[in-house]
């Protein structure tokens, strides 16, 4: 079974083609298996389960407390990847009246789920090394402890080669935005060909906002890469806006870190207990797991935090010159005196099937359409009172709509106090 | 640098209303105290910003339109051509304003409504551009096009404070606040320390750290509250920040279900030993011996009474998520948090009382049945305010309010409905009409659309929440 999972991951195509037609029938089980990152998710899973099956008989029928207790740490791993999966699921729900905006911000809300629970697990192994360390305990049992983690390092091993390759294609959206062309270090830099050429405008304090609105878009990433290869960026200043992962999906990128944490688990158990074995020295495990527990939490820091502004709808640094460009512009269109309230944020861009997504980067102006996310938001215009409101609208409306923007615009008329904005009010 | 103090601030409009001055001044000295660092802000200044009832547009919009649109000399010096002038500065302000608040702020900071105007230069370029085109052109309205306008300033982009700056901001009873935080805490640590064997004490203290996480949450909300950064919106935080502390609700939600998980892998690991082998240390003495009183749960108990009544962590989110069985009971223990640690440390501290030994069983069963409560409501809390977060709102009438707006007579499309709730003392309406019958009929159904959205949703049954609704409709006229 797990051979043919394992072999699954390389040539995808004609055992999924296979099973897919094969669940036609249940459409649940089908549209986790028609995207790929559930699908992915997906076959990791039962590799997971049956790997944890597997340890739990073996470990009754032999009586191994070793395996017992492995056994339910694969389970929890299990519902975290159960999670996952229902996270990237529901992201492609479409919206409805409860969720008027969709499900596009389940990804961000799983990977932040998912990125809190890497930086508790690391604080709880910190706590237990320090209590082990205290304590003194004898680690016993060493042939079965090593044949355990051995066994679920190539378990996660598969799911880190699984997955890492769909991590490359498109969930790191490191910037390349600040730094002036030097040093990109990027294994992955096909995808974004172009933009480096063109982002540099951040650290300049060039006006050229425009430009820099167009083409930066989709470079300002969020600084999720976990081994971020260039050098230089970060001393000039304002690096990118933290903000929107344009490209890919957090929630795998919160999998991805779960599955290293598991591997680099491990791995620590593995090294400590030789060395515990080899130099008889019980302090080896504790180091080990605070080292690796550091880790893992300095891995969960960025994903964390680029979550967290998706989720409090911060708006991006580079889209938000252009907001201020546009707010200016939209006080000079005639018949507007003013406005009130104005709120935008992101739209949470469903990604398109990631299989079709690396092609679209050939020219700007397709880029720009495909990849820039459109810019939500509700504002009110107060009209002077000689205009006329419908004319107002429409040009205020056709205005944002050229700029990529979908906005709920009330007009008022000066003078007009009832509505809450007080807008009408004060230009009155 | 003081002389090129910018534009649009003259020293005398023809006709000044009185208070305009007034207001001006005052903003000024607000941006002033702003472009320091807000060293020099002292918590009641602040705060009567936030007693504004502006508070969500920011007012500093007003006055220059309003001058602009006077037909008075004020208009005559142009101000375009002065921002122009100033543009290379002011735009590398700009950005340096928008740059990490870890900046030190120069002197040339109390400008904030110009730098955040710095865009502007460019927009007024491209009207001159129009201007000349509409002197060649004779038939544009004359009457209609307004004067070169001093262009709107926008929202002023605000720093999100620093630790330090929080520190200062902190008045004596928030100060006296955090340490009750503190104490809280070193109660749930006291009572870790004092669980040695017991289980059930354990799981205890988890839920007591817990309250303490809450309560340390309710106490940053509320200095943060201290500044404008908080309410105020800006282009970068649409909504302030206070989306940030249903974020930290989930967040602490996910340490809730962890703490659960961690507790049941626990109790089963220890199940499996006690399977395996002989239990290799019998529980030779009680912990406390019968008929005294535990003192860590009357720790407990008092703590979490304490912090339930006089700090309200989990007010908001009891609030926004509400159980229905235990809902008829009184305050505190209508909520579901203190009702879990009330129900457990008072059980703890009766048993003992009562004479009742501390089985291991009926330890390990009490334990199990607070980490899957735990486990439950942490789910339960993580699912409303998740929702929260995809911007959905969970309250009931959404449809109802839909019908009555569908029904009105002037409503001939309803093109778009967005119903959400922002955070947790805010909701959103936006809708898309299409409507018919002239202006009048826009108004009055623009206010009948509010109401409806505010009655039906808003005012709710037996408080609904207490949710601030604001409703914007975008009406297009039918063409027929």
């Amino acid at each position: 079974m797990g051979a043919s999972l394992t072999s699954s991951s390389a040539n995808r195509s004609r055992i999924t083609e296979y099973l897919l037609q094969r669940v036609e029938p249940w459409p649940l089980l089908h549209s986790i298996l028609v995207e790929k990152d559930s699908r992915r998710i997906f076959y990791f899973m039962l590799l997971n389960f049956g790997f944890m099956l597997v340890q739990t008989f073996y470990g009754l029928a032999t009586g191994s407390l070793g395996l017992l207790s492995d056994s339910i740490h694969m389970f929890f791993d299990c519902l975290a990847l159960v999670l996952g999966l229902c996270a990237s699921v529901m992201s492609k729900w479409p919206p409805s009246m409860r969720f008027p905006y969709g499900f596009g911000k389940m990804d961000a809300l799983s990977g932040f789920a998912n990125g809190i629970f890497l930086m508790l697990i690391s604080i709880e192994i910190v706590y237990e090394a320090i209590e082990r360390l205290v304590e003194g305990s004898k680690i016993q049992r060493i042939g079965e402890l090593l044949t355990i983690s051995v066994l679920g390092l190539i378990v996660n091993l598969v799911g880190i080669f699984a997955f890492e390759h769909g991590h490359h294609h498109h969930g790191h959206g490191h910037s390349h935005g600040h730094s002036h062309g030097h040093s990109h270090g990027h294994a992955h830099a096909h995808d974004h060909g172009h933009s480096h050429s063109h982002s540099h405008s951040h650290s300049h304090s060039d006006h050229d906002h425009h430009h820099h609105h167009h083409h930066g878009e989709h470079s300002c990433g969020s600084g999720l890469d976990i081994s971020p290869s260039h050098g230089h960026g970060h001393d000039h200043g304002h690096s990118h806006g933290h903000g929107h992962n344009h490209h890919g999906s957090e929630n795998m990128h919160g999998i991805f870190l779960h599955i290293l944490a598991d591997t680099l688990g491990s791995v620590a158990v593995v090294i400590s207990t030789l060395l515990v074995h080899f130099y008889n020295w019980s302090g080896f495990d504790p180091i080990a797991s605070c080292f690796i527990a550091v880790l893992i939490f300095a891995s969960a820091v960025p994903l964390v935090s680029s979550c967290a502004s998706a989720l409090l709808l911060t708006v991006p640094q580079d889209a938000e010159y252009g907001l201020r460009e546009t707010l200016s512009d939209i006080s000079g269109l005639r018949g507007v005196v003013g406005y009130s309230v104005p709120k935008f944020w992101l739209e949470e861009r469903v990604t398109a099937d990631p299989d079709a997504h690396g092609h679209s980067h050939g020219s700007p102006e397709k880029d720009h359409d495909h990849s820039s996310p459109r810019i939500l938001g509700v504002m009110h215009v107060i009209a002077a009172r000689t205009a006329d409101t419908e004319d107002v609208r429409e040009r205020v409306t056709q205005f944002l709509a050229e700029r990529h923007m979908e906005v709920v615009v009330q007009v008022e008329k000066t003078g007009d106090s009832r509505c809450w904005c007080g807008g009408g009010l004060k230009t009155g | 640098m003081a002389s090129s103090l910018p534009i649009p601030v003259p020293p005398k409009t023809p006709t000044p209303p009185p208070d305009e001055d007034e207001f001006q001044q005052q903003q000024q000295e607000q941006q002033q105290s702003l472009g320091l660092g807000l060293e020099g802000l002292p918590p009641n200044s602040s705060s009567t910003v936030s007693y504004d009832p502006n508070t969500l547009s920011p007012m500093n919009w007003t006055f220059p339109g309003r001058l602009g649109s006077l037909p008075s000399p004020a208009n005559t010096f142009s101000p375009a051509s002065t921002a122009t002038a100033y543009s290379p500065m002011t735009g590398e302000n700009a950005i340096s304003v928008n740059g990490s608040n870890g900046i030190p702020r120069s002197p040339f900071n109390f400008q904030t409504t110009t730098l955040a105007r710095s865009p502007v230069a460019k927009s007024n370029m491209g009207q001159r551009r129009g201007h000349k085109y509409k002197h060649s052109s004779v038939s544009h309205q004359i009457f209609l096009e307004p004067e070169p306008r001093a262009p709107l300033p926008l929202p002023a982009s605000l720093d999100i404070p620093t630790f330090l700056e929080c520190r200062k901001s902190m008045s004596k009873e928030q100060r006296s606040r955090i340490i009750w935080c503190c104490c809280h805490m070193f109660v749930a640590a006291y009572t870790l320390w004092s669980a040695q064997e017991s289980l059930a004490l354990t799981a205890l203290s988890h839920l007591i750290c817990f309250d303490a996480l809450g309560a340390f949450l309710c106490v940053m909300v509320d200095v943060l509250g201290n500044f404008e950064v908080w309410k105020r919106s800006s282009i970068r935080h649409p909504f302030g920040l206070e989306r940030a502390e249903v974020l930290a609700g989930f967040a602490m939600s996910v340490f809730l279900v962890f703490m659960g998980l961690d507790l049941i892998s626990h109790n089963l690991q220890h199940m499996l030993e006690g399977l395996g082998h002989e239990p290799h240390h019998e529980h030779k003495h009680a912990r406390i011996s019968p008929g005294s009183v535990d003192l860590a749960s009357l720790l407990a108990i008092l703590s979490t009474l304490v912090s339930a009544i006089g700090l309200k962590n989990h007010a908001r989110i009891g609030k926004a998520m509400r159980f229905a069985y235990i809902e008829s009971l009184p305050s505190v223990l209508s909520n579901p948090a203190h009702f879990l640690t009330l129900s457990c440390s008072s059980l703890l501290l009766l048993l003992p009382l009562l004479s009742i030994q501390m089985y291991v069983w009926l330890d390990r069963a009490l334990s199990g049945t607070i980490a899957i409560s735990m486990c439950t409501l942490g789910a339960r809390l993580s699912k409303t305010l998740g929702f929260m977060l995809l911007m959905s709102y969970s309250g009931g009438g959404v449809s109802e309010a839909m019908r009555e707006i569908e029904d009105d007579p002037s409503v001939t499309y309803v093109e778009e409905a967005k119903f959400w709730q922002v955070h947790y003392g805010l909701c959103m309406a936006n809708l898309k009409l299409r409507v018919r019958g002239g202006e009048d009929a826009m108004l009055r159904l623009r206010d009948r659309v509010t109401s409806i959205v505010r009655n039906r949703l808003g005012g709710g049954y037996g408080g609904g929440g207490g949710q601030r609704w604001e409703v914007s409709t975008q009406m297009s006229m039918e063409k027929d």
